[in-house]
Parts: structure tokens; C-alpha cells; sequence
């Protein structure tokens, strides 16, 4: 989230697409809620099912899934058509005014310039430069053909009404009715409102997930909502953590704090700093911070975490130790690598990764191949139990070679420590009950685990043990780790006396401003320096004052980076630096103090003037918002087709999916098509009652949702001449599943493209091991049997939403 | 029963409620927005984890409701509707169904049992099993479809308003454990206060020119009052009725009939004294 | 000489009536008005006195299913009854001796028999609905309201009848009460009550001295 749960109170306008909050995020959707009783905010709903989110909203559209970009593409144009964007906004605080390299050529056909039929020369997709290459050329009257501003307005000069009635399903008059209310908050220029657009996993979940995600940050860039209170792009992360990993580096290209991998061509730390190390790039009479210069800082001080006093400046602060990526190692890449034969061995924890799939299948079939799986549950699951699943005979289970180890984990009231909401807070919990029986917490079991190679790399050596060996483990309690003591560790702290600061060696660091990169200071995370100081352990703060009535909280836990609660806040001020929204007073430029303050901590150099014209998007070299951004499938976003899609692109039917999408070729990944009669789309998704394949093993939300069904449109049940509560058999190319139908006026038939086209959906809470499955009451097969392995190509997350299927009775 | 609630009505009582009128309390309501409910059935989970009662076994009905109705052993249960609105437009609608705690309770009105149901000064109405006999008759009384038998204790329950929080001063465990915000509890002039300012507020800026406040006068009000899109057409609202009153046949039952049946009665023993005053008995001759 | 009114199936059969009646008329009467709510705790406890009254309701409709197999006979309604039924008032007056003369049951019992028995069949109707009222569907439910009405009123009606009914077995027909103890008559007692019963006994049974009623 740019901004955070509780600032969605301030918002006036919300376009809540591709989420579900009010299912998957009850509790913060209380806040949407708030919104609409205190300020008369209005609530847009996009979403393919009319969801329990939409029956709260004041407008609610059935979109085809996957037709996302279309229909923010059609606001984008609508907002310029209309005027209804935030003019000196968008001059000042976006690249709206810079010119684009003269080779650079927009998708007509489907494709950008630089393609060479594998993949993009980005080599267009760049400023032009003026004097320098870091100084781009760039056009203040937003006239110049080539500026991003002229660029954008053609590219989405496509996205007509009438071509996201044929590609979204969505009526006309409702997409103008919707483009209208949205867009409203700046009619006449005014500045005053802000709208928020909320998101989850229904925009990511595509082969061009990011770029959904780019169009709505495109959009909120337009119209001045980003920086703001009541503003911003907010993804609503699914899981109690699910934002730490991510922070912690739960994904394979990054490193704790968003710091890039190192690859093989990173001889030494030297040419791997440089590489990941961001140039000021600006207009001339503009300042960028730039904060991504500090690079090295946050480098050293993670090297110093890991590797202690094993990392000098002399072995380039370890440097070496650090594993280099050569490819994708993303989820469903692993999964391929296993099936193939190249994986040996898995460590499950805390994830059920043949019930996430995508096609399952394929996963059960690549387990058979590993030769160990350790699982650390606290149920048996599907993983665990991947032997047993539906379809296999005796004879099968027999040749089934792989050792399944199953540790017994502690659930989440079993242990202490921080969950990291979506709003970016740092919240410490206590625990509630200890672990049952054996369970141990997550930390023992990685810590024995850890001691035991350690143990082993000593005794017999090993191809390359030094990282290993020397990684710092410095616990009271080598083999049970406090949390406390991990999170301090991960905050940082000095390791000598700070010069010019009153830090000594040893203190706990106060900010990621103190980081240095001569080797003086260690921080886990650069990010979250400044969660547990000298001063105590911020996020476990638990103030509820709030002097600004914005919902800011300051005291309340912390909130990464430096406790800011809505990110990149400088843009909620005028370039003089005056809130645009007197009401709504985030930060400000004091003239007597030179400084810029608030109720919030400033997303910016505190004192940098506003006739500096340092740009509000410190973390960008421009120093403004991207509304060009060169992403792996292009600089603007473009609609493509699902790669599993009952229509060709209706903009470019010779190039109807992303080219960019990466499908497997594995013989388990096969790709359907309507003409083999897979003509319906299926998306999946959960439900409030059930958390992820969990809860089916508690009684209590069994009781609340019983059973797995599909949830149909009345019409299609019609055709089937199937009735409510009748079991129902999806197949796809991969699969096939089969629940009781769940006969709905919830979802209504579409036209796409002139076809009658039907949309069902599948929550995917069910699988071969839980309460009603051990008792033969489902038939035992799992949703993500259905969906197909395709990643997007910059986030690599698999396409779960809108692929083909067929239905018939059972 | 606890000490800080005093009884305001008592079933099928003979004679004066005791302790009536020494303390005055003020009358408790819990406002259901149903414009705001998002049918999470939080308050379902909260209700029988508070109230301790076990889990069961369902079946998938069509539907996301949990049940078709409640039990004696699940007093809280979201009723879901999907509703085509007479402008074409389509609403899921969502209401929290359970006890109304009537200001003038059927249940209490049918009671044959001295002290089996109570009403409290702050308006909850609340079964003592101890006193329940198990006759049902609240089921005929009660204009809401909301007692409930439990066959093997031959008991009736329902839901009791957290009589036990709301006595130590703590709002009923659906209210706390809603997360939008579309349960309060409070007052019932502060409730009422807060329902009518939402319905205004639905009715100018949402477009719901017929939202209102579902506070049946029927029954003399209710301590469970809901904000509704559509104030008009309640039934929609999985079957909340338009214009509850205790059953006619309830209060003729209750009212006219016993005491012309306890006239008669008096009446027959009457005249047939009288009667054998007057004539005596039929000897017959001849037989001394 | 002594004839003999019931036989011993006859008077078991009433006496289990009478007090399985006793026993629902005062549990009823004890759900029926707060004021008599003590005759239930009287009789063990409002619960045990709500679990047994459907059950003894049983019973008694059992038995009285018994009377209209082995009574309906007996029952009809007569051109003798309705000659009865005008000269009424001397009955009541107890001017017996300028009554029409009549057989085994006087228009009187038979009335009292037939509105027992229809409103017997009313209380297990509507007892049947209060006993399960959640089996009655809510669309259904004006089914539960009439149901409280037909049983409260076909109630009365039973006490009404039965006061009268007590009165006179007991305190005005003097004989009658030993008849249904013990089964017996005098001769002179049949002939005042229930002459052509009498007459009809005398010469089937050959006009000896009475051992059978029939």
C-alpha cells in the first residue's frame, strides 16, 4: 500500500477492483465502510462475481476477468478527454513532461519497438537526453509528440467506450457512468478530493498482472491521488505476513530492504553496487534525491548482519558469499525445475504447495520425483500427503521413491513476533497458547536444522563452506532463537561510534540515515532500521493518539520506511509546498522552521525548499512518478488477452496474449482453447469463512462453509439443466474438479466481442485432507488442478484468474 | 440472572413484579446497518464461541448462508437474499437475523410459566430455562420466528443479548467482534439517533430514497433495530416481517377468552349450586 | 332387584377416563392461567407437568375412542330423546314422572358424550400443534394460531360439560355414582331413569332377576 488500512477513512472516491476486501479483508474493510458514513465517499465495484464487496458499494460492474487494463485504460482516456486530471500535478510531479527516444514506437500491432521476436530491445523505451545523460529532454507545455503525456493520451486513444464494451463485457452507459464518478473529484480542476484505488490478487494473478497494477498508478498519477491521504494505489496483501516476506526477501530476485540479487556477472561487491545503483536522471532546473544512491550504505550494513566479522572490507564485505542468480527461480520456475528432474529436495514450511499450484497436478507429479520433502504444517496437508493423492493406485504409491518429512509447526497464536500488515506496519504479537505436543517454533526448527549443516560442513568440508560456516549466529539461545533478539538484529546497530552522531558501538540503530558502507554499521533490513532502537521496540508501541484526526497513529506500532504512513506525502503539497486539501494537512513546508512538517513523518528531504523543485518521488532518479515506466512487457501498459482467452484480442488478434508471458513446455502444461470447447471462463478465489487451505481442518469454519461448490450464472445452469447444490464437473486442458453448483444471480452471462460468453468461479478452499474430505464428502480434488502454469513476466506470479474450462453435469 | 439487571416483566407472574420501579435503567438497543453488513458471520462465530455452544454439522444449501434458520443452539444467523430491485438493479442482501428483544414480547405474552421469561428495565428479554417448561407456546407468541426447542432438554433458548456481558457493562459479543463496523450497540434513543442520521444519510447521498429505520411499532419497538435500504419491503430481508404484532389469537388467548372461560367456569359451579339448592336430588320411589 | 347399568370393562374404562381427564384439566388449567400456575408445581413440576399432559391427553382420547366404539349404540339420538328433549324442564325441575320415557342413556348423556367426544378430537388437533410447533412451517404459522384458540375453547367446553356431568352422577341422580362403582342399578331406579331400557332388559333377560344389562 503507498498509503495504509486506516487512511482509506479520508479517501472520497473508491475504485476497489480486482479485490475483494470485504471477504478477504474484513477488517480493514472497515475502514472503506468509514469512508463512505463519515465523508459520503462513493465505492466503485469492478470485479467478475458480484462479491459481498459489492453489496456494499454504490456502483457495481461485471467485468470479464482478465479485461482489466481496458477498462482503466477507458478511465485514463476519459480523464484526459475530459479534462478531469490534476494539470500542475502531473507537470510537476510526473514524467508527463519528458520526451521519449525518437525510435520509440507505441503497440498498434500488439508489440512495442525493440522486438526481436523472443524478447524486447528496451533500447527505445528511454528519455531522450538533453546536455548529458542524466539530464532528460523534456516539454512543460505537455505539446512535444514525444513527451510521455502526448504518448500516453495516443496509447490510450484505443481504449474506447465502445472497445471496453467489447472486451470487458461491461454496458457502455455503465463504463461512462462509472469513468464519470470516478473521475468526478477533479471536475473543474478542483484539487480538494482524493480517490483511492484498492486492489489485491485479482490484478496480479494475470500473465500481465504488473501492468494492471502500472495502469491504475498511471491513472492515479493523472489525477494527483498518489501521496495523499484518501489517495494512492493500495494492494491488499492476503496473507498476515505476506508483506514482511516480502520485505525479507521471500521472492528470488531481491534481498532484504528490495535490494536486487546479484547475478554471475557481478565480478565483485564494486560492480554490483554500480549495477544496482539508480543515476540521478532530471530536468536541469530540478533536484532529485535519489535515495537509491545510499545503495552501498544498505549493502554493507546486510553483509554485515549476515556475515559479522567475516565481512571486511578487505573480501569485499563477503560479497562472494551471497548466492548469484542466474535465471528465474520464481515459484512455479521451481516446481518446473523439480518436474524436470533438477530439483532434488523441497522444505515446505508453512505453505501448501500443491494445493497452491498452479496445475496442481504437475506438482504432485514433481514431488514424485524429489528425493526428500520436508513439510512443517500443523496439519497434515496435500503436500505432505502428495502420495496419496486422488488418482494414485497402490501400485503408483509403491514406486513413489521421494522421504516425506513432516515437522510439526506452531501456529501463529503459538508464537511471538511481527506480522507486517499491508499498510507496512511492524506489529509485534505475544504468544496466546503454547505449542501442542512436539510442535516446535519455526525458528527451532530452522536453527537445529542450520546447527546440524554447519555441523556437517565443519566435519566433512564441503564445494564451498564458507558462507555457511561463517554466517553470524549470535543468539543466547543458538538453537532457539528469540525473536526479539532477531528483530533487533535486523533493525541494526552500530558497530563502532558513530562520528558526528551520538550512536556508540553497539547501540541499536535509530534510522536507516545512520547506515554506513564502511563497514561500521549492521542492518538485516535497511528498511526496517528504526523499528527497534535505543529507545525500545517500536513496533510494539500501541498509541492511539492522533493529533491529526487523519488516522496517522504515529505511536502506534511502526510503519516502514521511518514510521512515514502514506508514502511519497511531499506530493499531497502544492509545488509551494501547501497541502492541496486544507481539510487533510498530511505535511507541509514551514518557512520559518526551513523545514517540511506534519502529522506525518515527510516522504522527503526535510529540508529541502520547495523552489528547490526536488521531485516527491525519492526513490525514482527522476524524482517524479513514472507514467512511463519500461517495464519487461513494455513502457506503457497494453490489454492482452488471458493466455487462455474465448476471443482474439479484439485491439490486435495477431497478437492476442502478451508476448511477454512465460508458458511452460513441460508435457504436464498443456494450454486450451475454445475451439477444443474450453469456451467459459473460470476465476478463482476465496472466501471470508476459510483462510487458504487451513481452515478446513477447523471445525468452526467448516460449519460456516461446508463444502467446496462452483458458483454459476442462473442462465448457464439452465443450459446444463443442472439445479442448486447438483454436482457440477469443471475440466480444463489440465484438469478437472468437481463440487456442488452453486446456482447464482450473481454472476450474469457477458457479451465479449459480440460472443455470449459465461464466467464461473471456484473458491478454492478444498482439497484431499481436512474435516469433510477425510469424512468422503467432497471429491477430493483441488481447484488449482484447473489453472494453467503462465507468469506474468516482471512479478512472476501465475495466471489463477480467467483461464478456459468446460462444464457439464455430473 | 445477574444482579445489575432488574426485571421490568415476568411470564405468566401473578401479581406485581418485585422490585418494579426501584431503579430506573436505561432501555439498551444493538443497531444492525444492514447497509454495512458484509455478511463476514464474524457475529456468528462470536456468538457461539461466547455463549459456548458447539459446533455442528451443515450442508452446502445454495446458498452462503450457514443454516436455513437458527437453532436452539445457534441464535445468530446472517440470512442472505439476492434481490432484483423493481429499477432492474440487483442487490445481495445480507441481515443478521436473531432475537428483537420486542419492548411488548410475544414470547412473554404466550408464556404459561411464572418466571420462564423475563424482560429486564434495559428491554432484553431473556429465557430462564430453570422456570421453561417446554410448551412451545413462545414459538406461537413470538411474531419473529425466533424460539427455539432443544428436544433433549426440553428447554427453549435464544439469543440472550449477552445479558451476561451487557450486565458488566460490555457490549453483546456479536457487536465486538464485528469488523465494519455495521453492529452498535448503546441507548436505544442513541441507537435510534445513530440509525436515523444513516438512513438520512442513504436516503441523500446513496440514492435509497426508501431507507429507513426498522423499529416495529407493533410491538412496541425493539431493542435490535435495523438500518434498511428498503424500509419499506423488510420481507426481503430473508423474511423480516412488514408489520410484526403479537398474534391475534395470542392476545385473544391471553386476554377476552381466559377470563370469559374463567367467567364460565366460575359460572357452571355457580348454577349448579344453585341448582341443587333450589331442586335437590332425583330420588327415586320406592328404592330407600 | 338389582340389574346390572355398566359392565367392569365399561367402568374401568370410564374411571382411566376420568382421571387421565382430571389429570390434563389440571396441568391444562395450570398453563392456562397464571393463578392456578401452582396446581403444576403441585403435581412435580411445571416441566414434568408440561412432558406428561400430551401423553395423558393420550390416554384419554384413547379411552374415549374406547366408549365410541363400545357406546355408539347406545348413542343415537332417538325420536324417544327428542320427545325427551322438550319435556326437559321437568328433568331439571326433578319432575321425573312427567318425563317421555327413555332407554339405556338420556338425551342429556348422550349430548354430554358426543361434546366430549368432538372436543376431544378439536384438543388433539390442536394439541397435536402445540405439542410440535416447530414442525408447523412459518408460512403456515396462522395453522399455530387458531390452534391455541380451538384448544383454549374446545378446553371449556370439556370443563363446562364435565362440571355438569359430575353434578349430576354425583349430587343429583342419586344411584347414578354407584353405578358406575359398581355397576349395579335398582330396578325401581331404571324404571324411574331409563324406562325403556328397563323394559328392554326385563324381557330379554326374561324378566329374572338381573345379572345382565345387555
Amino acid at each position: 500500500m503507498t498509503n495504509g488500512w486506516v487512511d482509506i477513512k479520508n479517501t472520497d472516491m473508491m475504485l476497489i477492483m480486482g479485490g475483494n476486501p470485504a471477504e478477504n479483508h474484513p477488517c480493514g474493510f472497515k475502514w472503506p465502510i468509514e469512508a463512505k458514513r463519515q465523508r459520503n465517499a462513493k465505492m466503485i465495484v469492478v470485479d467478475p462475481r458480484f462479491t459481498r464487496t459489492a453489496a456494499t458499494a454504490d456502483l457495481f460492474l461485471q467485468i470479464r476477468s482478465g479485461a482489466d487494463i481496458v477498462f482503466l485504460g477507458g478511465f485514463i482516456k476519459y480523464a484526459i478527454d475530459n479534462g478531469r486530471i490534476a494539470k500542475d500535478y502531473l507537470l510537476h510531479y510526473t514524467n508527463a513532461a519528458f520526451i521519449i527516444h525518437e525510435g520509440f514506437e507505441l503497440p498498434e500491432d500488439g508489440l512495442f519497438s525493440g522486438w526481436d521476436g523472443t524478447t524486447y530491445d528496451k533500447s527505445t523505451w528511454v528519455y531522450e537526453t538533453k546536455g548529458g545523460a542524466d539530464s532528460p529532454a523534456y516539454d512543460f507545455t505537455l505539446e512535444h509528440p514525444r513527451c510521455v503525456f502526448q504518448l500516453l493520451k495516443k496509447h490510450f486513444s484505443r481504449y474506447t467506450p465502445e472497445m471496453v464494451e467489447r472486451i470487458t463485457g461491461i454496458a457502455r452507459d455503465q463504463f461512462l457512468k462509472a469513468a464519470d464518478l470516478f473521475t468526478s473529484i477533479r471536475k473543474d480542476g478542483d484539487m480538494k478530493k482524493a480517490a483511492t484505488i484498492i486492489y489485491a490478487v485479482g490484478w496480479t494473478q494475470h500473465s500481465f498482472g504488473t501492468q494492471i497494477i502500472r495502469t491504475a498508478a498511471i491513472l492515479q498519477l493523472l489525477m494527483g491521488n498518489v501521496g495523499r491521504a484518501g489517495g494512492g494505489v493500495n494492494a491488499l496483501r492476503g496473507h498476515s505476513n505476506i508483506q514482511g516476506a516480502t520485505d525479507m526477501a521471500g521472492v528470488f530476485d531481491i534481498l532484504p530492504g528490495y535490494l536486487k540479487m546479484p547475478v554471475p556477472a557481478d565480478a565483485d561487491f564494486k560492480t554490483y553496487v554500480d549495477r544496482i545503483t539508480p543515476k540521478a536522471s532530471k530536468p536541469a532546473p530540478w533536484e532529485s534525491f535519489n535515495y537509491w544512491s545510499n545503495t552501498s550504505k544498505f549493502a554493507v550494513s546486510f553483509l554485515k548482519a549476515m556475515f559479522g566479522d567475516a565481512a571486511t572490507k578487505q573480501n569485499d564485505w563477503a560479497f562472494h558469499y551471497l548466492p548469484k542468480i542466474d535465471r528465474r527461480y520464481s515459484w512455479a520456475e521451481i516446481w518446473d525445475d523439480m518436474y524436470a528432474g533438477h530439483i532434488k529436495g523441497l522444505l515446505a514450511f508453512g505453505m501448501n504447495g500443491v494445493a497452491i499450484g498452479p496445475n496442481a497436478q504437475k506438482n504432485i507429479d514433481a514431488l514424485k520425483k524429489a528425493e526428500w520433502l520436508v513439510v512443517c504444517e500443523i496439519y497434515p496437508d496435500e503436500t505432505s500427503e502428495f502420495w496419496r493423492a486422488p488418482g494414485t493406485t497402490p501400485e503408483q504409491m509403491k514406486q513413489i521413491g521421494t522421504t516425506v518429512y513432516r515437522l510439526p509447526g506452531a501456529g501463529f497464536a503459538e508464537k511471538d513476533g511481527t506480522f507486517v500488515n499491508s499498510a507496512r506496519w511492524l506489529q509485534w504479537k505475544n504468544v496466546a497458547v503454547p505449542p501442542p505436543g512436539q510442535a516446535k517454533l519455526d525458528q527451532e526448527i530452522l536453527a537445529r536444522i542450520f546447527l546440524r549443516v554447519r555441523e556437517l560442513y565443519q566435519k566433512d568440508g564441503g564445494k564451498f563452506p564458507d558462507p555457511v560456516l561463517h554466517a553470524a549466529w549470535n543468539y543466547t539461545d543458538p538453537h532457539n532463537p528469540s525473536l526479539s533478539e532477531v528483530a533487533k538484529e535486523i533493525n541494526g546497530r552500530a558497530l563502532a561510534d558513530l562520528p558526528e552522531t551520538p550512536v556508540k558501538a553497539g547501540q541499536q540503530l535509530p534510522g536507516f540515515g545512520l547506515l554506513r558502507d564502511d563497514g561500521t554499521t549492521s542492518s538485516g533490513n535497511w528498511l526496517y532500521c528504526g523499528s527497534w532502537t535505543e529507545a525500545g521496540a517500536q513496533m510494539q508501541r500501541r498509541g492511539t493518539d492522533d493529533p491529526s484526526g487523519l488516522g496517522v497513529y504515529p505511536n502506534w506500532a511502526w510503519s516502514w520506511p521511518a514510521n512515514r504512513r502514506v508514502l511519497y506525502n511531499r506530493a499531497s503539497c502544492d509545488p509551494e509546498g501547501r497541502p492541496w486539501d486544507p481539510e487533510r494537512k498530511q505535511i507541509w513546508w514551514n518557512e520559518s522552521l526551513q523545514r517540511w512538517v506534519g502529522s506525518d513523518v515527510p516522504d522527503f528531504k526535510a529540508d529541502s525548499p520547495p523552489k528547490d523543485h526536488m521531485g516527491p518521488f525519492i526513490m525514482n532518479p527522476e524524482g517524479v512518478g513514472r507514467l512511463f515506466a519500461p517495464l519487461a512487457d513494455g513502457p506503457f501498459p497494453e490489454h492482452y488477452e488471458p493466455t487462455e482467452s474465448p476471443v482474439a484480442n479484439p485491439l490486435h488478434p495477431n497478437q492476442s496474449s502478451s508476448p511477454m508471458a512465460k508458458k511452460f513446455k513441460s508435457a504436464l502444461d498443456k494450454y486450451g482453447t475454445a475451439a477444443e470447447g474450453y469456451n467459459i471462463i473460470c476465476t478463482t478465489y476465496r472466501l471470508t469463512e476459510h483462510y487458504h487451505y487451513w481452515t478446513k481442518n477447523n471445525p468452526m469454519n467448516v460449519q460456516l462453509v461446508p463444502e467446496p461448490f462452483i458458483e454459476i450464472p442462473v442462465e448457464l445452469a439452465d443450459d446444463l439443466g443442472v439445479r442448486g447444490g447438483e454436482p457440477l464437473k469443471v475440466t480444463s486442458a489440465r484438469g478437472h474438479y468437481i463440487a456442488k453448483a452453486m446456482v447464482t444471480r450473481r454472476i450474469k452471462p457477458m457479451t465479449i466481442d459480440g460472443k455470449k460468453t459465461y464466467q464461473i468461479g471456484l473458491p478454492i478452499h478444498w482439497g484431499y485432507r481436512g474435516i469433510v474430505e477425510d469424512d468422503g464428502r467432497t471429491a477430493l480434488t483441488l481447484a488449482n488442478m484447473l489453472s494453467p502454469a503462465v507468469t506474468d513476466p516482471n512479478a512472476f506470479t501465475p495466471e489463477f484468474k480467467g483461464f478456459l474450462v468446460k462444464v457439464e453435469k455430473v | 440472572m445477574s444482579s445489575n439487571l432488574r426485571i421490568q416483566k415476568i411470564s405468566a407472574h401473578p401479581g406485581p413484579v418485585p422490585g418494579a420501579g426501584a431503579q430506573r435503567q436505561q432501555t439498551v438497543a444493538k443497531l444492525i446497518d444492514t447497509t454495512t453488513c458484509i455478511g463476514c458471520k464474524a457475529c456468528e462465530v462470536a456468538c457461539l464461541e461466547w455463549n459456548d455452544l458447539p459446533f455442528r454439522e451443515t450442508v452446502f444449501q445454495n446458498s452462503y448462508q450457514t443454516m436455513p434458520e437458527t437453532a436452539w443452539n445457534y441464535w445468530n444467523l446472517i440470512k442472505f437474499t439476492e434481490h432484483n430491485r423493481e429499477d432492474g438493479t440487483f442487490q445481495w442482501l445480507m441481515r443478521k437475523d436473531q432475537c428483537m428483544h420486542c419492548a411488548d414480547p410475544g414470547c412473554l405474552a404466550a408464556c404459561p410459566a411464572d418466571g420462564a421469561i423475563v424482560q429486564y428495565q434495559n428491554g432484553i428479554v431473556d429465557f430462564q430455562q430453570d422456570y421453561c417448561i417446554g410448551c412451545q407456546y413462545c414459538v406461537t407468541g413470538c411474531p419473529f420466528n425466533i424460539p427455539r426447542f432443544n428436544p433433549e432438554s426440553k428447554k427453549m433458548f435464544k439469543c440472550t443479548l449477552c445479558t451476561d456481558r451487557v450486565s458488566q457493562g460490555l457490549e453483546p459479543a456479536c457487536i465486538k467482534a464485528c469488523p465494519t463496523g455495521c453492529l452498535h450497540f448503546g441507548t436505544k434513543d442513541d441507537m435510534k439517533a445513530l440509525a436515523e442520521t444513516r438512513a438520512q444519510q442513504l436516503r441523500e447521498h446513496s440514492g435509497f430514497a426508501h431507507a429507513g429505520v426498522y423499529d416495529p411499532p407493533g410491538v412496541g419497538g425493539t431493542s435490535v433495530i435495523y438500518v434498511l435500504h428498503d424500509v419499506t419491503n423488510p420481507e426481503v430481508y430473508g423474511g423480516l416481517p412488514s408489520n410484526p404484532r403479537i398474534p391475534w389469537s395470542v392476545r385473544i388467548w391471553k386476554g377476552p377468552l381466559k377470563w370469559l372461560g374463567n367467567l364460565a367456569i366460575v359460572g357452571g359451579l355457580i348454577g349448579v349450586t344453585l341448582h341443587y339448592l333450589r331442586f335437590g336430588p332425583k330420588d327415586v320411589e320406592g328404592d330407600k | 332387584m338389582k340389574l346390572l347399568r355398566y359392565t367392569l370393562v365399561e367402568r374401568i374404562i370410564h374411571w382411566l377416563a376420568a382421571i387421565a381427564y382430571m389429570y390434563v384439566l389440571l396441568t391444562g388449567l395450570a398453563f392456562y392461567s397464571p393463578h392456578l400456575y401452582w396446581i403444576a408445581t403441585l403435581l412435580g413440576s411445571g416441566p414434568t407437568s408440561r412432558y406428561w399432559h400430551p401423553w395423558v391427553a393420550l390416554v384419554f382420547l384413547a379411552s374415549i375412542a374406547w366408549m365410541l366404539r363400545a357406546w355408539i349404540a347406545d348413542m343415537r339420538i332417538t325420536a324417544a330423546d327428542r320427545a325427551w328433549g322438550k319435556a326437559m324442564n321437568h328433568y331439571v325441575r326433578n319432575e321425573d314422572e312427567d318425563l317421555p320415557p327413555i332407554d339405556r342413556f338420556n338425551l342429556g348423556q348422550k349430548y354430554f358424550f358426543w361434546a366430549m367426544l368432538w372436543a376431544s378430537i378439536a384438543l388433539l388437533v390442536s394439541g397435536a400443534v402445540l405439542w410440535f410447533p416447530e414442525k408447523i412451517p412459518w408460512s403456515l404459522r396462522a395453522v399455530r394460531y387458531i390452534a391455541v384458540l380451538v384448544h383454549v375453547g374446545s378446553a371449556l367446553v370439556t370443563i363446562g360439560a364435565f362440571i355438569i356431568h359430575v353434578y349430576m352422577g354425583t349430587a343429583v341422580v342419586r344411584g347414578g355414582f354407584t353405578s358406575i362403582i359398581r355397576g349395579e342399578v335398582s330396578a325401581a331406579w331404571a324404571k324411574t331413569h331409563h324406562r325403556l331400557w328397563y323394559e328392554r332388559i326385563v324381557k330379554r333377560d326374561n324378566l329374572g332377576p338381573a345379572h345382565r344389562a345387555r
